[in-house]
């Protein structure tokens, strides 16, 4: 049994950070009913030659594990089965720019009048209101806006944008907004509507360096270094592009390192003898640690430095993540099997729970694969009808 | 939901916080921000985040790390390695609903708040715990700062790219910004809370195992997605073909065109330069294959640009491009005013500041903070009235 079980979503996002907060509630136990249309398919059904993919995605993280039904919302019929979905549905999902889905007769108000226990999720880019409400936006604008973009890089570099971490921020924060809410509704019976602003996903990330702004002070970039650590870095190893990391936290954990060094006049060295000092002269000090991590195997010395106790950790790329033991024990990773029957790695919501169980149960559907179940037994339209909602391209 | 009948999603439920991290601390300061009383229980020398840098100026006393997590939350000093402190805490957790937590398994031990007991002796607890590498597994007694784990999920090893992984091929890969990966954990822990909430429900509570590193991959699914499609993500080859960040004349902006008309709109933006009229750039493949020469006339282009007049041209041409704001541009920026995102809190020490809520709005409009940072055990009267109420049943419990 998963957690979310009996939680139906009418889920009307598209792009990555709507369909990413729709596919960890269905990871937890949500039905998820994803609706498209051939006029309108979701983006990952298509080439993305930005990021340089001339075909489609062939398993994708976002559209697995839903169900897919057709529905033409330019259609005034196709409006009234949205809603006749929305009906059966305890939460509906949307990521249109704002005002699209009231211009469609689907905005929260027109829901909820329709049935007041609704709970909506929009995410948009920068909210349902203010000035900036509608603007166009993706991942690295989200960081943008949101002052991640300009305090990520290094301290003599520029700003750097933000990829499908920020999408997917978003999407995890909507997720877990959105449960609150469905929460409140089984207490109280009160629906409501969650407004999720990319933007502020961002700023929120950031919320320490912009409180620290706010008092007057300058956060700035300072690329891999600490505001008090020291030794605290990214460093080069034995191997071209095996990169390990390390942050000493104590005097203690300096002592301990320093030993495994064997470099003992590292210990009496006027400049690395304070926490402070050590900061001060970390150019200095990262210098030296590299020295030494450039004689090592980076797996070897993450194991030498965390049996001492140490926070170490290989910079692991995806290869190291998809055959990793601890993220193999964990369930976190785990193989499935992509439409074409290849095995491959994808990864079950990050949440263990001690009883309930988590993650995916199927692929990413065909386009209108699940119209039997969804217009057929949920909705209760029979196969004659269903046939001339197809005929009017309303199934479509 | 009428407008101005405003119940917080988290009304009436009660979250006790345990944290030494910023993982388990945000999961606590989400509570506090949906509207769950959340009890920060903090060693009598206080929470450590209350010592971690950045520090308010002009004092430089106040973290503005603690500050920012702890807003809205409520204080206790108990200490549970002295009995009276574990039973200080055993009184709040008698009567909270969630207890949120970053302790290691030898220490829970130690404080008689191991899984097993916590479930025998409050079995409608929800018990979140959220550690680096998660509390079972092969790593679950790792140590780790945040930019271990922003590595060992990947997302490390990916960064910088773009204009940044040009400039400097050779240095080492990047770790985002401040707590990237450790904020992840606390919103997939509130998430697991939530869930295990919802099914009390109808079964009964349950424990909820959180790992950073599995929540920052959690959000890094994409480059594992295109590792089964057969191409392991790499900094120096993930840049968008062309676009991304720009050096304009007093700034950057962030460019990002994906549709074919948000192309037509950038070729008008840039006035109709010769070289964009070229019929074959009207392929999106062909213009993916010549990114590199597009890269160059942009960036040529954009060093003549003044940031705020060519976004709001480009915004207006429905061409996606935004400013990298600096922390003092968002806190002035007019739409975060417009949606109050900010609200003026209490920080002791410093004074009024406008401290950041959420970044959602719930039933049209932004939650709200009951307080700033809590001074530490400012609340220790919850200790004494909670004790009292539950005298009888202790009493009953002894005898």
């Amino acid at each position: 049994m998963k957690p979310l079980a009996g939680l139906r979503i009418a889920d009307f996002t598209l792009h990555a950070a709507g369909p990413f907060c729709t596919h960890i509630l269905s990871q937890l136990g949500a039905e998820c009913i994803k609706v498209e249309s051939a006029s309108r398919p979701d983006i990952f059904r298509k080439p993305h030659p930005v990021y340089g993919r001339m075909g489609p995605a062939s398993f994708d993280q976002v559209a697995s594990n839903k169900l897919s039904v057709r529905i033409n919302l330019k259609d005034a019929k196709g409006i009234a089965l949205a809603k006749q979905l929305v009906d059966v549905s305890d939460l509906v999902c949307e990521s249109f720019r704002p005002g699209v889905m009231e211009r469609l007769g689907l905005g929260y108000a027109a829901l909820a009048a329709m049935k007041p226990s609704v709970v909506m999720v929009s995410v948009s880019s920068s909210g349902q209101t203010g000035p900036d409400s509608h603007f166009a936006g993706y991942a690295p604008l989200f960081g943008a806006w949101g002052a991640l973009g300009y305090l990520t890089g290094y301290e003599d570099g520029p700003p750097v944008e933000m990829r499908h971490v920020m999408d997917h921020s978003v999407g995890m924060t909507a997720a877990m907004a959105a449960v609150a809410a469905v929460y409140r509704l089984r207490r109280t019976g009160l629906g409501g509507h969650v407004d999720v602003s990319a933007r502020e996903v961002a700023c929120s990330l950031v919320g320490e360096a912009l409180l620290f702004a706010a008092a007057g002070g300058e956060p700035s970039r300072i690329g891999n270094d600490h505001l008090r650590m020291a030794p605290h870095g990214v460093f080069r190893t034995r191997d071209e592009d095996r990169w390990l990391t390390i942050a000493v936290r104590s005097d203690d954990e300096w002592q301990v390192l320093a030993k495994l060094m064997n470099a003992p006049a590292l210990l009496v060295d006027p400049r690395f003898q304070t926490a402070s000092s050590r900061h001060g002269h970390r150019q200095a000090l990262h210098g030296e640690i590299e020295q030494w991590t450039m004689t090592l195997d980076a797996v070897d010395a993450e194991r030498a430095l965390q049996d001492s106790g140490i926070a170490a950790h290989l910079s692991c790329n995806m290869q190291d993540i998809a055959s990793d033991r601890h993220l193999r024990d964990r369930g976190t990773v785990v193989d499935v099997e992509d439409t074409d029957g290849r095995r491959r790695a994808a990864l079950r919501a990050p949440i263990r729970f001690s009883r309930s169980e988590v993650g995916m149960t199927r692929g990413t559907p065909r386009l209108g694969e699940d119209e039997d179940y969804v217009f057929g037994d949920l909705l209760g339209i029979s196969n004659e009808e269903r046939q001339s909602l197809m005929d009017q391209r309303v199934i479509y | 939901m009428a407008e101005g009948a405003f119940v917080p999603p988290l009304a009436g439920v009660t979250v006790v916080e345990l944290s030494h991290g910023v993982a388990a601390a945000y999961a606590g300061r989400l509570f506090a921000t949906l509207g769950a009383e959340t009890v920060l229980v903090e060693p009598p020398g206080g929470n450590p985040l209350r010592r971690e840098p950045p520090f308010l100026p002009p004092a430089d006393e106040a973290s503005a790390l603690f500050a920012f997590l702890a807003s809205g939350k409520k204080s206790v000093t108990c200490d549970p390695k002295t009995t009276a402190g574990r039973a200080g805490l055993n009184a709040l957790l008698a009567n909270a609903d969630v207890f949120v937590h970053d302790l290691r398994a030898a220490e829970r031990a130690a404080f008689e708040l191991d899984e097993q007991s916590l479930k025998a002796r409050y079995p409608n607890l929800i018990d979140v715990s959220v550690l680096p590498f998660g509390a079972h597994g092969p790593k679950a007694d790792w140590q780790a700062e945040e930019i271990n784990l922003i590595h060992a999920s990947g997302e490390g090893f990916l960064l910088p790219n773009g204009l940044a992984a040009e400039l400097f091929p050779d240095r080492p890969p990047l770790k985002v910004f401040g707590h990237f990966a450790e904020y992840q954990g606390g919103v997939v822990a509130a998430l697991g809370a939530l869930s295990a909430l919802m099914n009390r429900e109808r079964t009964e509570a349950e424990s909820v195992d959180v790992s950073v590193q599995d929540a920052a991959l959690a959000v890094g699914a994409f480059a594992l997605q295109r590792l089964g499609d057969g191409s392991l993500e790499h900094r120096q080859t993930r840049s968008f073909k062309y676009g991304g960040v720009l050096e304009c004349a007093d700034g950057y902006v962030e460019l990002l065109t994906l549709e074919d008309r948000q192309w037509r709109g950038l070729v008008e933006l840039m006035g109709r330069p010769g070289w964009a009229l070229d019929p074959a750039l009207s392929d999106s493949l062909e213009r993916s294959r010549r990114g590199a020469e597009i890269n160059r006339a942009i960036r040529a282009w954009a060093r003549e640009q003044r940031t705020a007049d060519v976004v709001a041209r480009a915004q207006a041409l429905g061409v996606p491009m935004a400013k990298y704001a600096s922390p003092a541009e968002v806190l002035a920026g007019e739409h975060e005013r417009a949606r109050r995102l900010f609200q003026p809190l209490d920080v002791p020490g410093t004074g009024r500041l406008p401290v950041l809520v959420a970044p959602f709005h719930v039933d049209g409009a932004a939650p709200s903070l009951k307080a700033g940072p809590p001074r530490l055990g400012e609340h220790q009267h919850l200790l004494a009235a909670e004790r009292r109420r539950q005298q009888p049943v202790l009493a009953t419990e002894a005898s």
